[in-house]
C-alpha cells in the first residue's frame, strides 16, 4: 500500500511539475506577458484577443517613466483607446531601462516573434531581415505619407516598400554655456577649430574645464564628437571609405579634446559626463534635443538660460562645410507582423494616430524632441529647439553619426578603442585599425 | 536491505521530474549553445554552418584571451584570497569577542544588497573627481596616489577585484556555522595541553572546517568565472578592454548580432569553469571529510 501511495504521489508530482514547465502564456497575468518586449509567439497569440472583436495591441514602450515624452505618449494612447473603444486597445508596457528593452526586443525577434508595436534606433536592415515587420506601403500610398517631412520615409523603406516609420529625429549640435564662455572672455562660440583650442585654453586659464567627454557605456557624447570631427575633416561623403585618412586625423583631435576634459572622463558614463555640464563644471557638451528637458529640470543655477547651441566649428583644410550637421533617426516605430489581418489593421491605425501632425507637435513642444512629421501650422517651439530647426534648415548637409553608419560590433568596440586612444595605448592609426577590424 | 524491482521503479519515478528538468533546462541549452557555436547567426536570419570558425575567431581576438585570463585571475583571487579572508574572520568571530554579533551582521549585510546597487556605489567611490577614495587619500596627505581608479589601464582591474574581494559575508557565514559546530571537547583538550588560540585554530578549527572552506572556495571560484554585472556596471570592460571577462565578452558579441561567436565563448566558459572546479576538487576536495 505504501509503495502504491509513493508511486501515486510521484506520478502526481511529475505531472504537476511538467505541467508547470509547459504552461501557456494565457496562464500568466496579462500585465506580465511580453514584459521588456520579450514576448514568445505563443504568449502573444494566446493573449492577443481577450474578448469579442476588440483587438489588443501591446507596446513595450521606452517612452515611459521619467522620459520627457512619457506623459504625452500616455495621453495619446489614452485618447486612441477612447476613440476606438469598441475596436482597439493599446496597452503600454513600460520599459525604463533602454538596454534591457533592446536586448529583450532582439531576443524576442530572434525567437521568431515581434511585439505588436515597438521602437528601435538602428540596424533597420537586420530587423527587416527578420521578416517580422508589417508592410506599411499601401496605407502610406493612400495618403499617410503626407504626414512626413520630405524624404524621411526613405529611412524606413526597402525595395520601395515602407516597413518602419522614422519617428524621432536625432540631431546633435554642440551645446555651450555662454556664462562660462563669458568668464573666459568669449561672447560667441568659435567658428573654427583653431579658435576652439584658443577658447579651451582661455577656459582652462579661467579655471573652467572646457569639454564633457566620456568613454564609459557606449561613449555616447564622445562618439558624437568623433562623428562631428570626422565629418568636419572628411566632408559628408567620408563614410563611403572607412580607410579615409579623416578617421585617423579625427582620432588625433579626440586625443587633444581629452586633454581639456574632466579627470573622470575615461570610464565616465552619460550621467557623469552630462552631470558635469548640468553642474556648470564643464562649458561645452554635445547631445540632442531630448536633452533640453534635462537642461531645464536638472541644470544648476538656471543654467538652461545660459545654454546656446552651435554646429561644429569649421576644420581648417577639412572638406566639411560651415554649418554641417549630424542627424539620424533616433527612433523608428514598427509593427510586428502576426499574420492576423485584424491585428495589422489595428497596428496601422495606431501608427497613423501616433504620427498625426497635431499630436506630434504637442509631443515635440512638451518634450523638446524633434520628429520626422510635418509641423502642425505655426508650431510653438522651445528656444533651443527653434535654434536647432533654424540650423538644420540652414545646414549644407545633415549626415549620420558614426554609430549609425557602423556595424554593431564597431559601435561596441568604440568605447574601448577610444579609452585606449586617450590613455596612450593606441596611436590614432591603431584606434582606427581596431575599429575597422570589427567590420 | 535488498532493492526490489518495485523499489527501483519507485526510485526512477521519483528521479524522473528532476532528471527531466535537468535535461530540459541544463543539458538541452548546453547542447543548443554548442550547436549554435558552429554557425554564423545574427539572430534575425537563417543560421549557416561554419564549423569551428567561431572558435578560431574568438581565440584570435586578444580581448577574448584577456577575458579568460581575467576570469582565471578572478577565480583564483576568489578561491585563495577572498575565502581565506572569510575563514579568518569566521574563526576570529568564533572566539566571540565583544560585539561579535554586530560584526557578523556588518560583514553579512552587503549580501542582501543587489550587486548592481553595490557596483553603482563603488563607481561613485572610485570616481576621480568627487570619489570618496581620492577624498580620503587627499585628507591623509596621500594625494600623490589619487587617480581615476576605474579609468586607468593599470588600476582598473585591481580596483574592480579589490572591491569585490571585500564582500566576504556569504562565505564567512557558511564557515562560521561550520566552526560553531565543532565540539568544545577538542578545544578543552588542546587547552589542557597548553595550545594557544592560534594553534587551536590551526590544528583543530581549520582541519575540521575544511569541508565548508572547500565548498566556499568552489562557490567563490564559480562566481569568479561567471562575473558579469559588477564589471558591466563599473567599467563595461574598459578601459581598453582591461577589465573584460568572458560573460561580458559573449554578451557584447550577442549585442553585435554575432550569436555564433557568442555561443562559442559560452562553450569555452563552460569548459574553463569545469576545468577549474575539477582541478579544485581533485586537489582539495578528496581530502575533505
Amino acid at each position: 500500500m505504501k509503495k502504491f501511495i509513493g508511486i501515486f504521489l510521484t506520478g502526481v508530482l511529475s505531472v504537476s511539475l511538467l505541467a508547470g514547465c509547459g504552461g501557456k502564456g494565457a496562464e500568466k497575468p496579462s500585465g506580465e506577458a511580453g514584459k521588456d518586449g520579450d514576448t514568445p509567439v505563443a504568449e502573444q497569440t494566446d493573449t492577443e484577443q481577450p474578448s469579442g472583436d476588440k483587438v489588443t495591441l501591446k507596446w513595450p514602450c521606452i517612452w515611459s517613466g521619467t522620459d520627457s515624452k512619457a506623459d504625452v505618449i500616455r495621453e495619446i494612447v489614452d485618447d486612441f483607446n477612447e476613440e476606438y473603444a469598441d475596436k482597439y486597445e493599446v496597452i503600454i508596457e513600460e520599459n525604463t531601462d533602454y538596454q534591457a528593452y533592446r536586448d529583450g526586443l532582439r531576443t524576442s525577434i530572434s525567437a521568431g516573434s515581434a511585439p505588436d508595436i515597438f521602437t528601435f534606433d538602428d540596424d533597420f536592415e537586420l530587423y527587416l531581415a527578420s521578416g517580422r515587420l508589417v508592410d506599411l506601403t499601401e496605407r502610406m500610398d493612400a495618403g499617410w505619407s503626407d504626414n512626413f517631412i520630405e524624404g524621411a520615409l526613405e529611412e524606413g523603406t526597402f525595395e520601395d516598400k515602407v516597413f518602419a516609420v522614422p519617428y524621432e529625429m536625432g540631431v546633435t549640435p554642440i551645446m555651450y554655456n555662454k556664462r562660462l564662455l563669458a568668464e573666459a572672455g568669449w561672447d560667441s562660440f568659435p567658428e573654427t577649430f583653431d579658435e576652439l583650442w584658443e577658447l579651451a585654453d582661455d577656459l582652462v586659464a579661467a579655471g573652467i574645464t572646457p569639454f564633457s567627454q566620456m568613454t564609459g557605456e557606449n561613449a555616447w557624447t564622445s562618439m558624437l564628437w568623433y562623428s562631428q570631427i570626422v565629418l568636419a575633416i572628411g566632408g559628408p561623403d567620408v563614410y563611403d571609405n572607412p580607410e579615409d585618412p579623416a578617421f585617423v586625423e579625427a582620432a588625433e583631435v579626440m586625443q587633444k579634446l581629452f586633454e581639456y576634459t574632466t579627470g573622470d572622463a575615461v570610464g565616465a558614463g552619460a550621467s557623469v559626463s552630462g552631470g558635469h555640464f548640468l553642474a556648470e563644471e564643464t562649458a561645452i557638451f554635445i547631445n540632442g534635443p531630448w536633452y533640453i528637458g534635462r537642461l531645464q529640470e536638472d541644470g544648476q543655477n538656471d543654467m538652461y538660460e545660459q545654454v546656446e547651441i552651435s554646429p561644429v566649428p569649421l576644420f581648417e583644410g577639412g572638406k566639411g562645410e560651415k554649418g554641417g550637421y549630424v542627424g539620424f533617426v533616433q527612433a523608428y516605430i514598427a509593427a510586428g507582423d502576426t499574420g492576423d489581418p485584424a491585428k495589422t489593421e489595428a497596428q496601422i491605425a495606431f501608427l497613423e494616430y501616433l504620427t498625426e501632425p497635431a499630436r506630434v507637435s504637442k509631443l515635440s513642444a512638451h518634450s523638446g524632441a524633434l520628429f520626422y512629421i510635418q509641423s502642425d501650422g505655426e508650431a510653438d517651439y522651445e528656444r533651443l529647439q527653434g535654434q536647432m530647426i533654424e540650423q538644420i534648415e540652414a545646414a549644407p548637409y545633415i549626415q549620420k553619426s558614426f554609430n549609425v553608419i557602423s556595424p554593431a560590433a564597431v559601435v561596441n568596440e568604440f568605447p574601448q578603442a577610444l579609452s585606449s586612444l586617450v590613455l596612450g595605448e593606441f596611436t590614432p592609426q591603431e584606434f582606427v585599425d581596431s575599429l575597422n577590424s570589427k567590420r | 536491505m535488498k532493492t526490489t524491482k518495485q523499489d527501483k521503479v519507485g526510485i526512477a519515478l521519483f528521479l524522473l521530474p528532476g532528471v527531466a528538468l535537468f535535461l530540459a533546462f541544463f543539458i538541452f541549452p548546453v547542447i543548443y549553445v554548442a550547436g549554435v557555436s558552429l554557425t554564423e547567426w545574427t539572430g534575425f536570419t537563417k543560421a549557416s554552418f561554419v564549423g569551428i570558425d567561431n572558435y578560431i575567431k574568438i581565440f584570435k581576438d586578444p580581448v577574448f584571451t584577456r577575458s579568460i585570463i581575467n576570469n582565471i585571475v578572478w577565480a583564483l583571487v576568489a578561491g585563495f584570497i577572498q575565502v581565506p579572508i572569510a575563514a579568518l574572520v569566521a574563526i576570529l568571530l568564533s572566539f566571540k569577542p565583544k560585539g561579535w554579533k554586530m560584526f557578523r551582521t556588518v560583514y553579512f549585510f552587503p549580501q542582501v544588497i543587489s550587486g548592481i546597487a553595490l557596483a553603482t556605489l563603488w563607481a561613485a567611490i572610485f570616481n576621480a573627481e568627487y570619489g570618496l577614495l581620492n577624498g580620503i587619500l587627499e585628507l591623509v596627505g596621500l594625494s600623490g596616489l589619487t587617480r581615476n581608479w576605474l579609468g586607468t589601464l593599470e588600476s582598473a582591474f585591481p580596483s574592480v577585484l579589490l572591491y569585490w574581494v571585500l564582500y566576504i559575508g556569504y562565505f564567512m557565514v557558511i564557515i562560521f556555522a561550520d566552526v560553531q559546530g565543532i565540539s568544545e571537547e577538542y578545544y578543552e583538550a588542546a587547552e589542557i595541553d597548553g595550545a594557544s588560540r592560534f594553534m587551536q585554530s590551526l590544528y583543530i578549527t581549520l582541519p575540521l572546517a575544511k569541508g565548508s572552506i572547500v565548498t566556499c572556495m568552489t562557490l567563490a571560484m564559480i562566481n569568479g568565472i561567471r562575473q558579469f554585472e559588477q564589471v558591466y556596471m563599473l567599467t563595461n570592460g574598459g578601459p581598453g578592454n582591461r577589465t573584460s571577462v568572458m560573460v561580458l565578452y559573449l554578451y557584447k558579441e550577442m549585442q553585435a548580432f554575432s550569436y555564433g561567436t557568442s555561443s562559442a565563448a559560452a562553450v569555452v566558459l563552460i569548459f574553463v569553469g569545469s576545468l577549474i572546479i575539477l582541478g579544485l576538487n581533485k586537489t582539495l576536495g578528496k581530502e575533505t571529510h
